[in-house]
């Protein structure tokens, strides 16, 4: 043991009311989801944790998964692996495609659904797929021994730099709800690692219907893990009800309104990750062209 | 805090801060050599080690996550019939990865060869129902595309990847040759 630090002491609570009573006795403790996150900042080891760790690994409400006819549940404990395995029985592919790619099977073994919602600071694949897909994510606010509970769309969880909103008090964020119905034509694209190569990774998630030659429906979302976390409301609504084929003046046009859009509102993103989105939103656009064409 | 838990079949009662990274444990605690590095979670990939027979990044295993856990490192593995396909695997292909990132990667390759081989086996998903009907936690085999991220979670340069999958291939082959003998 390192001199001088006490060691952390270990709460595990198995409900949410005795997650509530520890959450009030001890408001700056630390709440342990998968831990990777945590684990990889700087100052992890050897800190002192004032008022302990909150462990949920045994908080059994937050490893379900249910589904019904109209969305599937997902508990916050629930990992990324686990996910991956209830198939597609119970994912639409796109969110299936952004598990995948969220890291290699031994990481998304441990990192917990919760976990990557809930970075303070960096945005990943999931929270840009889980943006397009209307998910919304169950939040409950602890405040003098008191919970209360909100449902919040997981696009409105984060502002336009990609922080996470949450509140001063404390919250824990039990659950995700996604609708069942969603658009025939979904892409996720991510370039180089957010964790590795932060600094050039872009991330996109794309849905629209497409329906006698109109797309409509339109959702997609730009992330930029340590700068931006777009959603063009501007760009949604010009998209939604166009006419396929676009012509492809129109599509250049479209993917330049894109870049100046994230230049005017984020001036963090370099010019290759700009580059990088404009290109991957150009490649969506043309590839429904070729499908309504082909089709 | 005091942690029960079994290193490389050993049964240990550690005492160490409940949030001490179990690479660190593994270092400083046990004195296990095959781990030489602690990158405090940026995922180099040079600290896996097979928790509970899967593979891990020790790096982000907190000590209070070992309690009753089986920890089996490299310094464990070498002498078990399972290292002798990937070992002859990479004298059939002459390639060997360099010394930092040989623990690492051969259990990298471990933990693929199990996922490759027991591909039909259920998960079990600890305490947790998935009220799912009709087997669908059974998982899907591994492609190219997914064991070359797996392969890749390990950042040592060494060894390029068309390599590394031909080490899997043939260590693949060496695998189901043994399991086909013993049943």
């Amino acid at each position: 043991m390192y001199e001088g630090i006490r060691s952390p002491v270990i709460h595990t609570p198995k409900t949410l009311s005795e997650f509530a009573t520890i959450a009030h006795r001890y408001p700056q403790a630390v709440i342990w989801g998968g831990g990777t996150y945590l684990m990889s900042q700087k100052d992890y080891y050897p800190s002192e944790i004032k008022d302990g760790i909150i462990n949920l690994d045994e908080l059994e409400e937050l490893k379900r998964i249910t589904r019904n006819d109209r969305f599937v549940e997902i508990g916050a404990m629930v990992t990324a692996s686990q996910l991956l395995y209830a198939g597609k029985l119970v994912l639409p592919e796109i969110l299936q495609k952004t598990l995948q790619s969220q890291a290699s099977q031994i990481v998304r073994r441990q990192t917990t659904i919760g976990g990557s919602l809930c970075v303070p600071d960096i945005r990943f694949g999931l929270s840009t797929t889980l943006a397009i897909l209307d998910a919304n994510a169950e939040v409950k606010y602890y405040q003098g021994g008191k919970a209360t509970t909100h449902w919040i769309p997981i696009a409105k969880l984060y502002d336009k730099d990609g922080k996470l909103l949450l509140g001063p008090q404390k919250a824990l964020l039990t659950r995700i709800r996604i609708g069942l119905e969603y658009g025939d034509f979904q892409r996720f694209i991510i370039v180089e690692d957010p964790i590795r190569n932060t600094d050039e990774c872009v991330i996109v998630a794309f849905q629209a219907t497409r329906a006698q030659n109109t797309i409509s429906k339109v959702q997609f979302c730009t992330t930029f893990p340590n700068k931006a976390y777009h959603i063009s409301k501007d760009l949604v609504s010009k998209l939604s009800g166009q006419t396929l084929p676009i012509h492809p003046e129109r599509v250049n046009t479209l993917s330049y309104e894109l870049v100046s859009e994230l230049r005017k509102m984020h001036g963090a993103i370099s010019e290759l990750q700009l580059e990088r989105a404009r290109r991957i939103f150009e490649s969506f656009l043309h590839e429904l062209n070729a499908q309504t064409l082909s089709s | 805090m005091k942690i029960e838990c079994t290193i490389d079949g050993k049964a240990l009662s550690l005492s160490v801060n409940s949030n001490k990274p179990l690479s660190l444990i593994l270092m400083e605690d046990v004195g296990i050599t095959s781990i030489n590095s602690h990158c405090r979670g940026k995922a180099c990939g040079n600290c896996i080690v097979l928790l509970n027979d899967e593979a891990t990044l020790s790096c982000v295993i907190p000590a209070f996550r070992l309690r009753e856990a089986t920890v089996k490192t490299f310094d464990s593995y070498q002498k078990t019939r399972l290292y002798r396909d990937i070992e002859r695997a990479y004298k059939a292909t002459g390639n060997t990865p360099c010394p930092n990132c040989y623990a690492s990667k051969t259990l990298i390759i471990e933990s693929i060869l199990q996922e490759m081989t027991n591909s039909t086996r259920n998960r079990t998903f600890g305490r947790n129902n998935l009220p799912i009907a009709g087997g669908q936690n059974d998982e899907a085999p591994l492609d190219k595309e997914a064991i070359i991220q797996e392969l890749s979670l390990n950042t040592c340069q060494c060894m390029d990847m068309a390599e590394l999958l031909q080490i899997v291939e043939i260590a693949l082959t060496y695998r189901r040759r043994k399991r086909v003998r013993r049943h």
